[in-house]
């Protein structure tokens, strides 16, 4: 056991974790947040995203360890029934959302572009999402409702 | 009629709880004391288990149970033939499950499943379905076959011979579309547990929970009212979840075991796991007047069903049905067939057999339209079906049949592009 120290959604927490212990592990399991889902384990469906200090990442393929000291955020962090992300209403207002399994990190890839880029152009709406597969294959509604939250945002 | 439903925009019930991570699939549900259990399943296409000996697993600490196709009380499920073992003696596809291991962690069943030994006799395979169907080809089920021809699906229309006297262009050619898995995103999981009454619960995304209950209840040699399936979200399913996949072994260890069972596959292990879209391979001969009115048809339809029948019967015969596609053709003979071989089991996948001869009906149209110089367009317009044409298989149409305003629509595209060549 290896004791590492994070932020999970503004809560800081002490978790001792296997040297082989990946992020999505140690958040699924040791804190009980299972909005985060693993879809291939390898890196390519981005189901399992999560922002880690600012950058959203596979947390498949990052190990607990690495997050030691780091600052993240997984669906459980972003907005309420009583307030959401305008990203998640724009996904349920839209219909961007089919069987849900890759919602939570289309969620968060969004949210993070635009914590960044509150203008973001349909060419960096499309790369920002490119990092998640939706086998319902419900695209163009995803990247509406993206769009559509990128605007409201503005106001 | 009016309805306040038809045409409005309805927000979906369960969106909220998705965009929050809040909607629970099948991995997201544990119960207290819960084991994990871990499939072993066949490296080889075609063989017969020899032995199976758990010993030096059972003795790594933390291993609860090593089952067995003996423990199975009766071995077999599937949608329409019970031809698919629960946990197989006698293999016929890559992936067929042998043995099934419970521990305390998923991390020990795993290194446990490392450790059963299975003795195998390999037997010879076939993986070409036109090879499977020849008659000295050694048939896969045959209790269930005397060949490995598991259907065959035959139209027939018109007179062929006419058709063919009639025909300025006749195009001849072959077209094959290969295996395709649903890879829907979320991985098969399963939770089953014995609960208070002493009923079996079995909680899991499933497209066909009915069913589920009641292939598990024959396996296990319950009574239908001892078996309940719970479906949670379903993770995508595209055809992928009408088949068992781990339901019934997970109910067994549960059973074996009085310890609630989690079952969760990899990706890796998801692919082994459920039915593929089936490979066919479709020769076509089709021919037309020279001014582009199809006259006759004859095609043959070979779908590689794989090692179980699982629904490819139905799935042959909605490829036979649309042979022809959206076109009338007066002269007509199709016949499909489903074949055993020792590929992946086919089932089950959006279009449901309808989808691949699109690929051959649909290249011959702009091949015959090359060939007799019209527009691609044109040579649909001039055939496609209206009210009242008649169909390959006699049917009528009387209902909807908008393709001609289909068309209309995509007009303005095609020409932008050019040449659909």
């Amino acid at each position: 056991m290896i004791e590492i120290k994070l932020v999970v959604n503004n809560k800081p927490y002490t978790l001792g974790v296997e040297p082989s212990e990946r992020l999505i592990d140690a958040l699924r399991n040791r804190l009980g947040l299972l909005g985060t889902k693993e879809g291939c384990g390898e890196g390519e469906c981005g189901a399992c995203t999560v922002i880690m200090d600012g950058k959203t990442v596979n947390s498949c393929l990052v190990l607990a360890v690495q997050a030691n000291g780091s600052v993240i955020t997984s669906i459980e962090g972003v907005g309420n029934r009583r307030s959401p992300h305008p990203v998640q209403k724009a996904f349920v207002e839209v219909g961007a959302v089919q069987c849900g399994f890759c919602t939570p990190g289309m969620v968060l890839s969004a949210k993070n572009l635009l914590d960044k880029n509150s203008k973001p152009s349909n060419e960096e709406i499309g790369i920002a999402m490119s990092g998640n597969l939706c086998r319902c294959t419900g695209y163009d509604k995803i990247l509406r409702a993206v769009k559509i939250a990128a605007e409201e945002g503005k106001e | 009629m009016k309805t306040s439903v038809v045409g409005s925009r309805v927000v979906r019930e369960d969106a909220w709880g998705k965009v929050f991570g809040q909607t629970k699939f099948p991995a997201d549900v544990n119960l207290q004391g819960q084991i994990y259990a871990v499939v072993i399943r066949s490296p080889h296409p075609h063989a017969r288990v020899l032995g199976i000996n758990s010993e030096q697993a059972m003795s790594l600490a933390g291993v609860v149970a090593v089952l067995t196709a003996k423990d199975v009380p009766n071995n077999s499920h599937g949608v329409l033939f019970r031809d698919q073992p629960v946990l197989a003696e006698y293999i016929r596809m890559v992936g067929d499950p042998v043995a099934v291991v419970g521990a305390e962690t998923e991390e020990i069943a795993r290194a446990a499943a490392k450790l059963v030994e299975v003795e195998y006799e390999v037997l010879p395979a076939v993986f070409d379905p036109e090879e499977a169907m020849m008659p000295d080809a050694l048939p896969l089920h045959p209790t269930l076959r005397p060949t490995n021809v598991l259907y065959h699906m035959p139209i027939r229309r018109g007179n062929l011979q006419e058709g063919w006297a009639q025909a300025d262009v006749v195009i001849e050619k072959e077209y094959s579309t290969q295996h395709v898995d649903h890879a829907f995103l979320q991985p098969e999981a399963v939770l089953a547990h014995v609960d208070e009454r002493g009923h079996m619960v079995v909680e899991t995304a499933t497209q066909y929970a009915h069913y589920d209950r009641g292939e598990i209840a024959h396996a296990l040699g319950l009574r239908f009212s001892q078996v309940q399936v719970k479906t949670l979200a379903v993770g995508g399913a595209f055809g992928g979840r009408e088949d068992i996949s781990l339901q019934i072994m997970a109910a067994l260890m549960a059973w074996n075991t009085l310890r609630p069972v989690k079952m969760e596959n990899t990706r890796e292990e998801s692919f082994y796991s459920h039915s593929k879209r089936h490979p066919m391979r479709m020769h076509y001969k089709t021919g037309a007047t020279k001014d582009g009115k199809l006259v006759a048809l004859e095609a043959k339809i070979i779908g590689d069903a794989g090692a179980y029948s699982s629904w490819s019967i139905n799935v042959l015969r909605k490829s036979a049905v649309h042979a022809s596609g959206p076109y009338v053709i007066p002269n007509v003979s199709i016949d499909s067939y489903a074949v055993f071989t020792n590929n992946p089991y086919s089932g089950a996948m959006r279009g449901f057999g309808a989808a691949q001869t699109v690929l051959a009906y649909e290249s011959q149209m702009d091949l015959l339209a090359k060939e007799i110089g019209i527009s691609p367009l044109e040579i649909r317009l001039r055939n496609l079906f209206k009210v009242g044409s008649t169909t390959a298989t006699g049917q009528v149409l009387t209902g909807s049949v908008p393709l001609d305003q289909c068309l209309a629509k995509i007009a303005p595209y095609l020409q932008r592009g050019g040449d659909s060549q």
